[in-house]
């Protein structure tokens, strides 16, 4: 509840709410907590998340990067959504089921309703981490280094760079892992 | 070799994929059957990856940040440090969606403040990239865009787009592009194809 609370004032503060919509906001949340279901409160006014859906990548030449990550993160190209200017490559849970994409797109290919890539901007995903099951360090780090790929970091935890200098992170759940922090 | 030729050409003929695309699947097909390996086995070469482990943000303030995706998504602040904390899709000991095995954790975003030319854990100076991650897409429960307008409204979050019929985006405090979508939205059917896509999972 505190934390919900902050969050509130922090949204006034910020003006992102006025002042009625924060009043409003906490009398329902005192009287949700009066009935002895407070959490209940937060959960019905954010979303319950399940997982990253896609991630759109802009690049200066989308299949080069269609490529790489098909070959060296396995991930399966989606053929009828190449349109030449854009791919969708598929990993981890079926679509539908959990799985999620990577949107390699050029310059100037944007997503109904996006913004698309913007520069100057004050937040950066600096680099995105994956996981791979069934870690085995030697097989890892062989599978890397014939790609042609320069490998740095830790064991369990593997940094390469695509072919536009992102940085990728590749690593095990006993290394990356929220709740290990 | 014959059947998987046949199968790209009907593709490339029915508009499924560019010329350009065709030259290049076959291209691989052949140089890899040449040298003795199928294009099944090609395809395998790399590594399988399960789920996004976290993403990485970095903007002028983690904490406010933190405090947004925490208040429209739910989700809790674990491992706090005095330049980052990372926000888990779920509570310890829980599994992500859609994955039976052990040894995937859920996904997490690591809210953090640090310069951008912050070397990287290695030590060695981290490259600019000529890349960007545009915008991220979240999937939630029960995804419906006229409801979820009216809870992104009711927690104060403005300037909300329809992103199609199947998704919204919104922008983070840091002006950062967030789509926010249901199981639907896939590989196969997009936000915008969704309605008229056949695949119905």
């Amino acid at each position: 509840m505190e934390r919900f609370i902050a969050a509130l004032v922090q949204g006034l503060d910020s003006g992102r709410i006025d002042r009625r919509e924060f009043c409003k906001s906490v009398a329902l949340a005192a009287a949700v907590y009066s009935a002895g279901d407070a959490a209940q409160a937060q959960v019905q006014r954010g979303f319950k998340i399940i997982g990253i859906n896609h991630m759109s990548y802009t690049c200066p030449d989308y299949a080069k990067a269609r490529d790489w990550y098909a070959s060296v993160l396995n991930m399966k190209t989606e053929a009828a959504r190449d349109d030449g200017k854009r791919a969708n490559l598929m990993f981890g849970p079926e679509p539908g089921k959990g799985g999620s994409f990577l949107v390699t797109r050029n310059p100037g290919s944007v997503a109904s309703g996006s913004a698309g890539a913007k520069a100057g901007g004050e937040a950066v995903i600096d680099h995105v981490c994956y996981t791979i099951p069934n870690w085995d360090e030697a097989r890892v780090r062989a599978t890397l280094e014939a790609k042609g790929l320069d490998v740095t970091g830790r064991d369990g935890s593997l940094h390469v760079y695509d072919p536009f200098d992102y940085d990728v992170q590749i690593a095990s759940t006993a290394e990356e892992n929220a709740f290990r922090r | 070799m014959e059947g998987f030729v046949a199968k790209q050409v009907h593709d490339y003929q029915n508009g499924k994929i560019s010329r350009r695309r065709l030259i290049e699947i076959l291209t691989l097909a052949t140089t890899t059957a040449y040298s003795g390996k199928s294009a099944g086995a090609a395809e395998q070469s790399g590594l399988d990856v399960a789920l996004v482990n976290h993403l990485s943000y970095t903007c002028p303030d983690f904490r406010r940040a933190a405090d947004w995706y925490s208040m429209v998504f739910n989700l809790d602040q674990v491992g706090a440090t005095a330049r980052d904390v990372a926000l888990p899709f779920g509570k310890k000991d829980e599994k992500p969606y859609g994955v039976s095995a052990d040894d995937v954790p859920l996904t997490h975003i690591i809210c953090r403040t640090r310069p951008p030319d912050t070397p990287a854990s290695n030590r060695l100076p981290r490259r600019k990239a000529r890349a960007v991650i545009d915008h991220i897409a979240l999937t939630v429960a029960d995804f419906d865009r006229e409801r979820a307008k009216a809870q992104l409204a009711a927690i104060g979050v403005k300037n909300v787009r329809d992103g199609g019929p199947f998704s919204v985006y919104v922008n983070d405090p840091f002006g950062y592009e967030v789509q926010i979508a249901g199981l639907g939205v896939t590989a196969i059917c997009g936000a915008e194809a969704r309605a008229t896509c056949s695949d119905k999972r």
